[in-house]
C-alpha cells in the first residue's frame, strides 16, 4: 500500500503496463522454438500460432508502456545513470518488436526454415533487451536514483 | 536453381523473396514509429521546457527563494552522501531525477531502507517542499 502512496498515475500505469510485453515477449520465442523442435505437425503450428498471438500482444502492450514511461521520464529518451541504460535497452527492444510482429504478420507459416531460424534468433534477441530494459526499470524505482 | 553463398537460393523461391521483403518492410515500419516516437517525445520535451522557462521567468525573486533554501537544507542534511553539488558520492547523482515530486517527498520522509536514513522527524512539509525545489533547479 505504501508504494501507491507516493505514486502517481503514470508511475502505476508503467509498472503495471511492462510486465506485459516482458512475459509475452519471453513466452513468444519459447512457443516458437518448442513449435520448431515438435514433430507433430498439428501440435507445430498450434505452438507456432501461440507464438504468433503472445507476440502481437506483447507488441500491442508494449505502446501504453512506451506512452506512459516517456510522460513519467517528462519525454526524456536518454538520460543519466539508471534510466539512460533502461533506454539504452528499450529503443531497440521496441523497435524489435513491432519489426517481428510486422514480419510474422506478412510472411504467416509460409517460410523457410533459414528463415524460421533468423527469426527466432532475432526474437530471443528481443526478449533479452525487453528483460534487460525492465531490469534498468527496476533500478530506477528500487535502485534510489 | 544453383546454390550461392551459405546455401541461398538463386534466384530465390517466391518463400524466401516474401520473406527478405517482409524484412524490409517490418524495418520500415518499426524505423518509423519508433523515430516518430523518439521525435515527438523531442518535440514535447522542448515545448514543455519552452513554457517551462516562460513560466520560471515571471517569478524568478520566488522561484530562487525556495532553491535557496533547499540548497540549504540539502547542504545540513544531504550533501554527506550526495556531494555537495548532488553529482553524488555514497548515494547516487540526484541530478535530472525523473520522479514526481510526490514520490521524492516520500523517499525523503521514508527514506530507503538499508540505503538511505529517514528525514520524517528532521524536516516539515515545507523543507521538503523547498528541497525538491533546489532538485528541480540542477542541471
Amino acid at each position: 500500500m505504501e508504494l501507491f502512496l507516493g505514486a502517481n498515475i503514470w508511475e502505476m500505469m508503467h509498472g503495471g503496463s511492462t510486465h506485459l510485453p516482458i512475459a509475452l515477449m519471453l513466452v513468444s520465442a519459447v512457443f516458437d522454438a518448442l513449435g520448431g523442435l515438435i514433430r507433430s505437425e498439428r501440435v507445430r503450428d498450434r505452438f507456432h500460432a501461440a507464438g504468433l498471438f503472445t507476440l502481437i500482444a506483447g507488441t500491442l502492450g508494449a505502446f501504453p508502456a512506451v506512452l506512459s514511461g516517456l510522460i513519467l521520464a517528462r519525454w526524456e529518451i536518454g538520460g543519466q545513470g539508471a534510466l539512460f541504460w533502461h533506454h539504452v535497452f528499450l529503443w531497440p527492444a521496441f523497435a524489435l518488436l513491432i519489426a517481428l510482429s510486422v514480419w510474422r504478420l506478412i510472411v504467416r507459416g509460409r517460410r523457410t526454415r533459414a528463415g524460421f531460424l533468423l527469426y527466432l534468433l532475432a526474437a530471443f534477441l528481443a526478449a533479452f533487451l525487453v528483460s534487460a530494459a525492465g531490469f534498468w526499470g527496476g533500478e530506477i524505482v528500487l535502485g534510489g536514483s | 536453381m544453383r546454390r550461392g553463398f551459405f546455401g541461398l537460393e538463386f534466384p530465390p523461391s517466391p518463400a524466401a523473396a516474401r520473406q527478405v521483403i517482409a524484412a524490409l518492410l517490418a524495418v520500415v515500419v518499426a524505423s518509423a514509429l519508433v523515430g516518430g516516437t523518439l521525435g515527438g517525445a523531442n518535440l514535447v520535451r522542448a515545448g514543455i521546457e519552452r513554457a517551462r522557462t516562460e513560466a520560471a521567468a515571471g517569478s524568478p525573486a520566488q522561484l530562487s527563494q525556495i532553491a535557496a533554501h533547499g540548497q540549504k537544507l540539502f547542504a545540513l542534511n544531504c550533501s554527506h552522501c550526495h556531494a555537495d553539488d548532488a553529482s553524488g558520492d555514497e548515494g547516487p547523482d540526484l541530478h535530472g531525477l525523473t520522479k514526481s515530486d510526490e514520490r521524492i517527498k516520500a523517499i525523503i520522509t521514508n527514506g530507503i531502507k538499508g540505503e538511505m536514513p529517514s528525514f520524517a522527524k528532521k524536516l516539515q512539509e515545507a523543507d521538503k517542499e523547498a528541497l525538491v525545489g533546489f532538485l528541480r533547479s540542477l542541471r
